[in-house]
């Protein structure tokens, strides 16, 4: 049944990077941030009393337990819900649309002070409620739209993304970097572009093939995806999956592989060489803390990379030599420095035109809207 | 050898379908509740906060009422087929075939006044949905294959269609790259009634509820599809061909469906993406079987649905508990009607000698 | 054309096409004996799961895969008693079943995701897998899909050749009749659809065991209703049924390999081609004239006497 399918496995999980307000020309967001501007006494509750618990909720598009996505956000959660003066809860396996406006509603009438939608589906729903219940803070995931008291977040991904195609391209010896990948959406298409680039960077022969899923939870079929990939000669195997069924395809041909979401080792500890992992810890616990110090700020655009601890990669396997990892861990030292140079030019598309110029850096608005992929991407975007 | 047998009533006893659907209701909230305890929950704070988040909780039947509206048309839809026994389990792949009609219109049309444009979404959603669901009742006429299997199929075509259409041609550019549509305009929206949460949605719910009822009330096809029973015997009895008969009840199943599309993604979402698909269809056919097939029923049975819906979500937020409960209660009400049900011709008597 | 990746295309289809043939005999076995029981997506799933955690607990696969069927045949038997014992309607059941499956599936599932237990892996039949190009396809995998050679025959061997098929045959074209020779109708159908279940259970158990090692939510995705489907499109008739399991199997695992090997055509419309060439099929076939074979009591419920 389709039903359980979107449910519970196939849950659209379209994570965007926040636009930066200059971007956003279109006139919603303009106003909303002027009127952050405008207004810097802060529109949502003054800071709660210091003996009141701070209701934190969260709202996850798929279950906590598919070792994926979700569970990254949960992981979060935890540290979130450990803190003393937090009480926190959360509603998992929720679908886009009228369910989740109504689970955002409910958590809002319950008095929460917080609350985090984790999916880019829950967008209009949550500026929706925000604008209903103004005392209530939101936090969105990877959208574009904000209000007085509602931010959206992200995670600069295509940096773990591009250290590890920096691994990949090193341990690969047929140059056929295989991607499952589950929804031509930006966010994966970046990711896909980025591992590219790392790959190249330091193989230039490197090649990446793509297979889409159009799911984003099947094992048995992101196993499929993953030999077809190996049967056209791949060697190593990278996923823009929740379930670790492609990790399983390369152990059993004793190729390579990538993990995403979080370390995926377990499942194939002979392949596993490293993944590209969120933590949201850090994000989630330091707004917390600024909501519990009122100094919270709504309608920002929030997009955190690996120098904040929001991204990075898995743990190297033991199968990938020194040198491999000094490269890859002088170019993360840069990042979790501050210096993003991953979408440096220069780059040039598929078809061979040079979008960016030597030097040249592309702007978050592009990013955010990727929908073309680079030289060395074998694939559509469709 | 047992000491019963079983006795086929005289008359189908009358009050048995309440007082099986209650008994149901009761066995499967007391196996549910139970459940709870495997799984070291308190079954007595899994009653109450389910209470809370349903009847307790003014909020919580309004949002009930909202959810309830497609699986409502829906289910008006599927009731209309399997009167006749033909069984359509493509509502879902109709409502997404209406939801695409109504977005065609919004988006080729978003100039348009509400009081044109709303129609025409409308009557684009029915054609839509009846034409999809005209596709497997052809085949079932002409080369006698199985609706079920096809209906089945075109639901997963359907869905792919929607996937197709959003992540190409019909994508917002504005929207990042996104799988959705651009917003509808104003005039495309059904809004709120009054101050209330509800929408017009509701209202057309009322119409078709009513016209169904009538239908099946005044007219001489509706009552004899309302007598049900074997295809062929209705067709014989309202003089009709048995064909016409099935690509009818077909047509309206789906578009009723297509209806019930159109109206979630005007009033719901404001635009199509792939998030409105979320098992209306299927849904439906709890709700039309729950509710012998009958619109007065269907109407209390898909709000007892959403409620049911609505609570367990609560149970979630309050006590953590994983969302596929809410499936297993559903399976549960549902075998234990069918099983009820069978005493509702038949009863126990004691073995003569 | 490289033989190649052509071979390994084939052998992903036997693969992918195995737990659907499962399924499809199993519900098959079911329908011959005039029950109709849409629940097998649902009961594919509880199978998985029954499957897995036997494996992981007492670390044999074969028990695991024997828990499985198992698992479904339990599943099987509720929907029997509803349908044969209280006359509940075939279709609505299965349905519920399916609903209840899944949820079950998942409510007591969670905690297990991620975990591991031992399965079967692909391995060499020795001599047979060295022939041209059938070696590569038939004999390098896992010790299942062998299994799944030998079930349609001896399905066929069941059914058409022994006293205990014929009756389930009977009970599903004309229970009167079977009543009037002295056999028991009800007892009938309620074998057929509880050995169908068995065999329903075993394709989940297959998902969970050979397909990955993993335990996941959803690992069904959808495979139960294809076996339904395919029950159809194969005419009841076993043969048949493998093709179908193998072509299904074998457009799925193409239109991956289409997209690996660099095409420009998009993923939607080849993800429909699995579900369009069933109806194209069905209706194909249909309009040759070969008409369904359909047990003419499939879906219709004894009652009882008196």
């Amino acid at each position: 049944m389709n039903v359980f399918k979107s449910m519970g496995a196939k849950l659209a999980v379209f994570c965007l990077g926040a636009a930066l307000t200059l971007s956003l020309a279109a006139c919603g967001d303009q106003k909303a941030e002027q009127k952050a501007a405008d207004k810097p006494a802060v529109e949502a509750k003054p800071a709660p009393a210091a003996d009141k618990k701070i209701k934190v909720g969260f709202v996850y598009v798929s279950p906590i337990g598919d070792a994926g996505y979700s569970y990254a956000h949960h992981q979060g959660q935890k540290a979130v819900a450990a803190l003393p003066f937090v009480e926190s809860s959360f509603v998992e396996s929720v679908p886009e649309g009228a369910d989740s406006e109504r689970v955002i509603t409910n958590m809002a009438r319950k008095d929460f002070d917080l609350v985090f939608t984790t999916s880019f589906g829950y967008m209009d729903s949550t500026l929706k409620v925000a604008k209903e219940f103004p005392k209530v803070r939101f936090m969105h995931c990877s959208g574009f739209k904000t209000a007085e008291n509602m931010s959206n977040y992200f995670g600069r991904m295509y940096q773990a993304r591009y250290l590890t195609g920096m691994v990949a391209g090193q341990m690969t010896k047929k140059n056929i970097l295989g991607y499952v990948a589950a929804f031509p959406i930006p966010e994966v298409i970046r990711g896909i572009n980025a591992f590219t680039l790392g790959a190249r960077s330091v193989n230039p022969q490197a090649q990446v093939r793509v297979v889409w899923t159009k799911t984003w939870y099947d094992p048995a079929l992101e196993k499929d995806a993953a030999v077809s990939l190996l049967d056209v000669g791949a060697d190593v195997i990278a996923q823009h999956q929740d379930s670790p069924g492609p990790q399983e395809a390369a152990q059993q041909r004793g190729v390579y592989s990538i993990g995403y979401n979080s370390d995926m080792s377990a499942f194939a500890p002979k392949a596993h060489l490293t993944a590209a992992v969120w933590n949201w810890a850090p994000l989630y616990v330091q707004t917390v803390e600024e909501v519990k110090n009122g100094t919270w700020k709504g309608g920002q655009a929030i997009w955190w990379g690996m120098d904040k601890g929001v991204v990075d990669v898995a743990p190297y396997g033991p199968m990938v030599p020194d040198a491999v990892k000094a490269k890859v861990e002088a170019k993360r030292a840069e990042l979790k420095a501050g210096t993003d140079t991953v979408f440096v030019g220069p780059i040039k598309d598929q078809a061979g035109k040079e979008r960016y110029a030597a030097g040249q850096k592309a702007p978050d608005a592009d990013l955010l809207g990727m929908t073309w992929f680079v030289e060395g991407v074998v694939g559509t975007t469709e | 050898m047992p000491a019963l047998r079983v006795i086929k009533r005289d008359e189908p006893w009358r009050g048995g379908a309440l007082a099986i659907v209650l008994g149901a209701l009761a066995f499967s909230l007391g196996a549910g509740i139970l459940m709870l305890a495997a799984q070291g929950k308190s079954p007595v704070q899994g009653a109450v906060v389910l209470w809370q988040g349903t009847f307790g909780n003014v909020f919580a039947l309004e949002d009930a009422l909202r959810k309830s509206v497609p699986i409502f048309l829906c289910s008006l839809g599927v009731a209309v087929a399997f009167r006749m026994q033909v069984w359509n389990i493509g509502a879902e792949g109709q409502f997404a075939l209406g939801a695409i009609g109504a977005t065609w219109a919004a988006l080729s049309f978003p100039g348009l006044p509400k009081i044109v444009l709303l129609p025409v979404m409308f009557l684009a959603a029915l054609l839509a949905g009846g034409l999809w669901a005209l596709i497997p009742a052809w085949l079932k006429l002409k080369l006698k294959v199985s609706e079920i299997i096809t209906t089945l199929m075109l639901n997963y075509i359907a869905i792919l269609l929607l996937d197709y259409l959003v992540f190409g041609v019909w994508k917002d550019p504005t929207s990042f790259g996104f799988p959705m549509t651009p917003e509808f305009s104003p005039a495309a929206i059904l809004g709120p009634i009054g101050g209330t949460r509800l929408h017009w949605g509701f209202a057309v719910c009322l119409v078709a509820g009513v016209g169904l009822w009538a239908f099946f009330r005044f007219t001489l096809l509706g009552y004899e599809l309302k007598a049900g029973g074997e295809g062929a015997r209705v067709a014989r009895y309202a003089g009709l061909p048995y064909g016409f008969l099935v690509g009818f009840v077909m047509t309206v199943s789906g578009a009723l469906a297509g209806l019930a599309g159109c109206v979630e993604t005007s009033a719901v979402l404001g635009r199509l993406q792939p998030s409105l698909m979320a098992g209306y269809g299927y849904t439906a056919i709890v709700v039309a079987w729950l509710a012998r097939l009958e619109p007065l029923p269907i109407a209390l049975a898909s709000f007892l649905l959403a409620v049911l819906r609505v609570g367990v979500e609560n149970l979630q937020l309050e006590m953590q508990i994983p969302a596929a409960y809410g499936m297993i209660m559903e399976g549960l009400i549902l075998l234990s009607v069918l099983a009820g049900q069978f005493f509702q011709t038949f009863r126990l008597g004691r073995r003569e000698g | 054309m490289d033989w190649g990746i052509l071979v390994a295309l084939l052998a992903a289809a036997v693969q992918s096409g195995t737990p659907i043939l499962f399924a499809t005999l199993g519900e098959m076995l079911s329908e011959k004996g005039g029950v109709l029981n849409l629940g097998v997506e649902g009961m594919m799933s509880v199978a998985a799961l029954a499957a897995f955690l036997t494996a992981y607990f007492t670390g044999s696969p074969w028990l695991g895969f024997a828990a499985g069927g198992l698992a479904g045949a339990c599943l099987a038997l509720l929907h029997g008693v509803i349908c044969v014992g209280f006359l509940g309607n075939q279709v609505v059941s299965g349905l519920a079943l399916t609903i209840l499956g899944l949820g079950l599936t998942h409510f007591f599932g969670t905690p297990y995701i991620g975990l591991a237990a031992p399965g079967f892996s692909k391995f060499a039949v020795p001599g047979l897998a060295d022939l041209p190009v059938l070696g590569g396809i038939l004999f390098r995998q896992d010790a299942l899909v062998y299994v799944s050679y030998v079930l349609p025959v001896a399905f066929w061997f069941f059914l058409q050749r022994t006293r205990p098929g014929l009756a389930v045959r009977a009970v599903g074209e004309m229970p009167a009749a079977v009543a009037a020779a002295g056999l028991h109708p009800l007892r009938l159908r309620l074998f057929a659809a509880v050995a169908g279940g068995f065999l329903v259970g075993l394709g989940g158990a297959y998902l969970s065991l050979a397909y990955t090692h993993l335990w996941t939510n959803g690992l069904s995705a959808g495979r139960g209703w294809i076996a339904v489907a395919l029950v159809i499109f194969a005419f009841w008739r076993p043969g048949r049924a493998v093709a179908g399991a193998y072509l299904f199997g074998g457009v799925m695992a193409f239109q991956l390999r289409l997209q690996a090997t660099g095409t420009n055509l998009p993923s939607s419309l080849l993800l429909m081609l699995p579900y369009a060439l069933t109806v194209l099929v069905l209706a194909l076939s249909a309009w040759r004239g070969r008409g369904a074979d359909a047990p003419a009591a499939l879906g219709v419920n004894i009652e009882p006497e008196g």
